[in-house]
């Protein structure tokens, strides 16, 4: 994989359904959109015509969550058929899932579950992934999830899993800023030894959301405006990574569009400073 | 610890009806303390507390979904009510399908051997209405017959024309008229007390909309042909005799006028 074959996106947002009409009315500003892929796995009717509409004039991402990529269950073949029919309908500049299990025995959890950090895992993970990349006919990216428990037989670092993963499996790697400086917290690790374990030539994308404090934890909510820390561990990334192609996903208590691209403008400054400061430091 | 295992472990605990420490209590080997051997617990969150942030996730994900899902539903049980029916419905229906969106579709069916039904027995034709709502939403698009490609047949065609329904289309059999508790809640207003039918009702999309009505006489039958690819002759037929009218004809042309506008019908190949 080189991830000089994906094409150089810039800044874009997360497709919800409060903001289709304006989206397709206003034709706003935006290089570019990521929709969840299992929203569009539906026959027909306004979401497959508003992804249409939105894909004439803007790149698109199709972002999965249910490919249970770490489940011991067999891969779902018909998830697989259907996911290959929508990149086939819509040409995303690339598909990506998360590094993680959603179900098992046939069931789904719906939710992002870690996985058990050791070397068997990782030869699990990184086969299914292969198979899902022949299956595709393409490198994916899979994410970091962010994660509340961690297993007790765990014998490498979350990075170090991640890192090895994506290696072995030959994918690429989106990695979301938010659910590092999450499970930081919430694990106690550090969130920027954790970036400079990632390959740099397999990261693809970031992502970047706001998350909420419990306290004792903190949750990845996406309800909330990307907080200070994130912004800052992002211009971190940014110094290491480069000017990767970046998301800010919104999900719930979604704002009127403009905050999201106030917030699209913002990192594209960050990126910006951040390149620079990195240049200029390099000199 | 395999992998299969471990999942299969924690897919009990968090979903477990009664909560984690129920679930924890459930599972044989595995105690309190043993759930130390699963998963690593810290001063500032117990193994437990860790693994309870996913079991609410879980509940409260798939509640929140079947409340969007089901506005009127909700609104005529309440809050505590729903709660306990969404509890109850994961139990015997727990989500299989990749899509979240899934996760509802069998609350009617559930809900029709539902005690609930004793004190509200129209809330299982309530639930499928909604749930009818949604399948409409995103069935199959398909390019409705349009009156002017009617038009532009010569009458000796009409009798053989092949015709189909659209596949967002449904037809209910309900015994309660619900349909007037889900469009009180769509409007903002309080869910009122439906009066019983029975009621055939027309469930349709019309440029990426829903809609429903009540069906009027003289269509059932022909929209139920429909339903199976008929002739237009046969349709005609199927009013007139539903109609009992000495002249179909109007009827006929009203009826036609109505479905074309609403893009109900398809041409199909002969």
């Amino acid at each position: 994989m080189d991830r000089r074959a994906f094409p150089s996106l810039g800044v874009g947002v997360g497709l919800r359904r409060p903001h289709y009409t304006h989206v397709l009315d206003t034709r706003p500003a935006m290089d570019w959109f990521e929709v969840i892929a299992e929203n569009f796995m539906v026959d027909g009717g306004r979401p497959l015509e508003v992804l249409e509409a939105v894909r004439a004039n803007y790149p698109i991402v199709l972002h999965g969550v249910s490919l249970s990529v770490g489940s011991t269950d067999p891969l779902n073949r018909d998830h697989l058929r259907r996911l290959a029919e929508l990149a086939r309908r819509f040409a995303p500049a690339w598909i990506s899932d998360h590094l993680c299990w959603t179900g098992v025995g046939g069931r789904n959890l719906h939710d992002l579950l870690p996985l058990p950090y050791t070397d068997d895992t990782v030869t699990h993970v990184a086969r299914r992934i292969r198979d899902t990349q022949d299956m595709l006919e393409r490198h994916i990216l899979i994410e970091n999830v962010s994660s509340y428990l961690s297993y007790t037989h765990s014998t490498l670092t979350e990075w170090e899993f991640l890192a090895a993963v994506a290696e072995t499996a030959d994918c690429g790697i989106l990695l979301d800023i938010n659910n590092i400086f999450v499970s930081a917290f919430n694990h106690g690790f550090d969130a920027r030894r954790y970036i400079d374990a990632i390959p740099i030539e397999r990261v693809v994308q970031f992502h970047l959301a706001g998350h909420s404090d419990h306290g004792t934890y903190l949750l990845d909510t996406h309800d909330h405006p990307i907080r200070a820390e994130v912004w800052e561990l992002y211009e971190y990334a940014v110094r290491r990574f480069g000017p990767v192609a970046t998301l800010i996903e919104r999900d719930d208590n979604i704002p009127e569009f403009d905050e999201l691209q106030a917030e699209a403008n913002e990192a594209r400054r960050r990126s910006a400073r951040a390149v620079v400061a990195d240049h200029t430091r390099a000199e | 610890m395999e992998l299969a295992r471990l999942q299969n472990i924690l897919y009990r605990l968090i979903t477990a009806p009664g909560g984690v420490d129920e679930g924890l209590a459930k599972e044989q080997a595995l105690g309190l303390d043993g759930l130390a051997e699963l998963i690593r617990g810290d001063d500032r969150l117990s193994a437990r507390d860790r693994l309870a942030i996913y079991a609410n996730a879980y509940f409260y994900r798939l509640l929140d979904v079947c409340r969007e899902d089901f506005p009127a539903t909700a609104a005529v049980l309440g809050d505590a009510h729903f709660h306990n029916l969404i509890t109850g419905y994961l139990l015997d229906y727990p989500p299989t399908e990749p899509s979240i969106q899934y996760a509802g579709r069998y609350l009617a069916d559930f809900l029709r051997g539902h005690p609930l039904r004793a004190s509200r027995p129209f809330i299982a034709d309530l639930a499928t209405l909604e749930r009818t709502l949604i399948e409409s939403f995103h069935a199959a698009d398909a390019t409705p017959l349009a009156a002017a490609a009617l038009s532009a047949l010569v009458p000796e065609e009409w009798p053989a024309l092949e015709l189909a329904l659209h596949p967002a289309v449904r037809i209910l059999d309900l015994e309660w008229h619900v349909e007037v508790v889900v469009r009180a809640v769509e409007e903002g207003n309080p869910p009122e007390a439906p009066r019983p039918g029975p009621l055939k009702l027309l469930v349709w999309r019309h440029n990426s909309r829903v809609h429903y009505r009540e069906l009027e006489p003289g269509e059932a039958a022909a929209l139920a042909l429909a339903a199976n690819g008929t002739t237009f002759a046969a349709i005609c037929t199927a009013v007139a005799d539903e109609s009992g009218a000495a002249d179909p004809a109007p009827l006929i042309t009203q009826l036609l006028g109505k479905w074309l506008s609403a893009g109900l019908l398809l041409r199909r190949a002969p």
